[in-house]
């Protein structure tokens, strides 16, 4: 799946870079390569990119946003601190005004009721300036000014005070001079003029804030809706891969399912066919086999030796062909056949199988070396099987020996396997045929030489690999021939 | 009630039926054999109907059974004499050309008396229905005819 996904948009690719190498050349060979690069990646690399790059717009986002509105924050208490600022400023001059023109009349008409003005400024002015020198924090400018400011008001408000000092030491005329335009006449100015610096300072800031708020407003609205898109694609494309996923799961699912229905009614088919073999197939044969022994009986006596081998020939054909027709029958049935797991005692399996071939082993020479067998994990009679076969083979094999030599051991115990093997001193075989050895009705020998159909090894190794094992075979052509395989430890059905 | 009783040879193939009857003259119980070519025939002789309506009542000494047979298969005619109260003690021995463990099973869980794997091998083909022929029809005693057959 990997190989295809990626192979297939390579071709584009490569030859979309083809005319881009001849015609044109510096900046898109790098985006081409960028694309090629990308287009080498598995969709699992892909998909991560992707998320990885939606992730970072979201982090980037987000960030942003925080910072925006921290800034919102910071210039909405910078604007309270302004509109305090402005109106302070305002109380200020208010209070200042109220003590010029309380001192001068003060200074016209002698009368002490009207310093209860001016006294109360003089007394309320430090506590003006503290609060003053804590709004203006920011900016150097506007510092500076209230430096002044708080000079001028201390130097009006002293002027003010010797004024009054004169007043009551000489009285109206020592003041008279003074009373019309009042004792600070210059301060006044200019602590009016710096105060409207200063509030129209404050008022730009305070404009340039609310801008930059708004800005910034406008500016984290459309970011955040970014966001919200990012995530939407973010959401979106989990949910496609979860359902594509899901959509491939259920069609593999469906397939499999498809598929085991379809095997099953395949292996339906072959019981039946198999079952059809046994039945039908037997009959002509028992009838060509009858009826040669029907005519021989019948007509015997006239017939000259050549017909009699001939009706001979007809009948050993047709009991050459039911004993196919029967091991083609075990051996697709070995295939078939549910196999029982218990723990096999191999010792006692062979000496149950040397048992039942005791009639194979009447007038033979045979020195058998058996070496103690391990027990195996398998299926007892499939097992067995197994060594009726190979030990048949070597006792057919080694039948035209004057001393039969057949020796069964275990191989070295690898690691998750058991190995045996079967060897003989009979006339072995050349191992540029050792592939044909295990095969269905495969043989390496003349019918006149040896007999058989064929189909032992090819049960043995049916009935190995079903077990999970392996077979195999060396030997060569007078030398006699091994014959191994090999069964898991740990059981695994095939 | 004079008469020796019969054997009933269930067999679809007349080859199979010519060999089987070839086997049994050899020991001249032959004459003795009655042969029905598929299910439904066997049923009718045993129940003496169809073509066998006039024939003598009593049951056979033996029935031999083919499994595959056309319109009711052997399995099916096991099931139906096994059923009855009547045709129950008669000796069913299933003879068959399937070996397959299924058949065997079903048959003798239906109350098949025996059940033998026709040879391919002519020789011995001939040597297991003569013994067959021998051991039920001869050696064998039949349960007796115990039921009126007017019931």
């Amino acid at each position: 799946m990997e190989s295809v996904t990626q192979e297939s948009p390579t071709t584009p690719a490569s030859v979309h870079s083809e005319p881009i190498s001849h015609s044109s050349q510096a900046p898109i060979p790098k985006t081409g390569w960028l694309m090629e690069r990308f287009a080498h990646w598995s969709i699992e690399q892909r998909v991560l990119a992707g998320f990885g790059l939606v992730f970072a717009g979201i982090v980037v986002i987000s960030a942003i946003s925080y910072r925006n509105t921290s800034v919102l924050l910071e210039n909405s208490r910078l604007d309270t601190k302004s509109h305090e600022l402005v109106q302070l400023l305002g109380s200020v001059e208010e209070a200042l005004g109220a003590a010029e023109s309380g001192h001068r009349r003060y200074l016209v008409t002698g009368d002490e009721s009207y310093l209860k003005s001016y006294r109360a400024t003089v007394e309320q002015m430090p506590e003006y300036l503290r609060y003053l020198r804590g709004l203006v924090n920011e900016g150097a400018e506007q510092r500076d000014r209230v430096e002044r400011l708080e000079r001028l008001i201390t130097s009006q408000l002293k002027a003010e005070a010797g004024a009054i000092i004169q007043r009551e030491k000489r009285g109206y005329e020592g003041v008279r001079h003074l009373a019309l335009t009042g004792a600070a006449k210059n301060e006044i100015e200019e602590i009016h003029r710096l105060t409207t610096d200063l509030d129209m300072t404050e008022q730009r800031a305070l404009h340039a804030r609310v801008e930059e708020s708004a800005g910034s407003t406008k500016n984290t609205i459309a970011l955040l809706g970014l966001g919200a898109f990012l995530q939407l694609v973010l959401l979106a494309s989990v949910y496609f891969l979860i359902h594509h996923d899901i959509a491939e799961r259920r069609r593999v699912a469906a397939e499999l399912q498809s598929r085991g229905e379809l095997l099953q009614a395949a292996n339906k088919e072959l019981e039946a066919f198999s079952y059809s073999v046994s039945h039908d197939l037997r009959a002509p044969l028992r009838h060509i086999d009858g009826y040669a022994a029907l005519l021989s009986k019948a007509a015997g006596e006239t017939l000259n030796d050549k017909a009699r081998r001939y009706l001979q020939t007809i009948s050993n054909s047709a009991k050459q062909m039911g004993q196919l027709i029967d091991d083609l029958l075990v051996f697709s049935r070995m295939g078939r056949q549910d196999m029982l797991y218990t723990t096999v005692n191999l010792d006692q399996l062979i000496k149950t199988v040397l048992h039942d071939l005791r009639l194979d082993l009447q007038g033979r020479t045979i020195s058998w070396t058996i070496h103690p067998l391990p027990n195996v994990s398998g299926d007892p009679a499939m097992l067995r099987q197994v060594f009726v076969n190979l030990i048949s083979n070597a006792l057919k094999f080694t039948a035209t020996r004057p001393e039969a030599k057949i020796e069964i051991g275990a191989g070295p115990r690898t690691s998750g396997e058991t190995e045996v093997f079967v060897r003989d001193n009979g006339v072995g075989f050349d191992m540029q045929y050792v592939n044909k050895l295990f095969g269905v009705f495969q043989r390496l020998h003349r019918n006149d030489e040896f007999e058989g159909t064929g189909i032992g090894l090819a049960n043995v190794r049916r009935i190995i690999h079903r077990h999970g094992g392996r077979t195999w075979a060396e030997g060569a052509p007078d030398q006699g021939a091994t014959f191994h395989f090999s069964l898991p430890l740990a059981r695994s059905l095939r | 009630m004079t008469t020796v009783k019969p054997i009933l040879l269930a067999e679809d193939n007349p080859r199979d039926a010519e060999l089987a009857l070839a086997a049994m003259e050899e020991h001249h119980i032959a004459d003795k054999v009655v042969v029905c070519h598929d299910g439904a025939e066997v049923l009718d002789y045993l129940y003496c109907r169809g073509i066998f309506a006039a024939r003598e009542q009593g049951n056979p000494v033996v029935v031999f059974l083919d499994l595959k047979m056309p319109k009711v298969d052997g399995l099916e005619v096991l099931r139906a004499i096994k059923n009855d109260a009547n045709l129950k003690p008669i000796p069913v021995v299933m003879l068959t050309s399937s070996r397959e463990e299924r058949d065997l099973a079903q048959s003798y869980a239906l109350g098949a008396n025996a059940y033998v794997v026709k040879p391919v091998e002519f020789h011995q083909f001939i040597t297991a229905v003569k013994e067959l022929g021998i051991f039920w029809g001869v050696i064998n005693e039949p349960p007796p005819e115990s039921s009126d057959p007017s019931a």
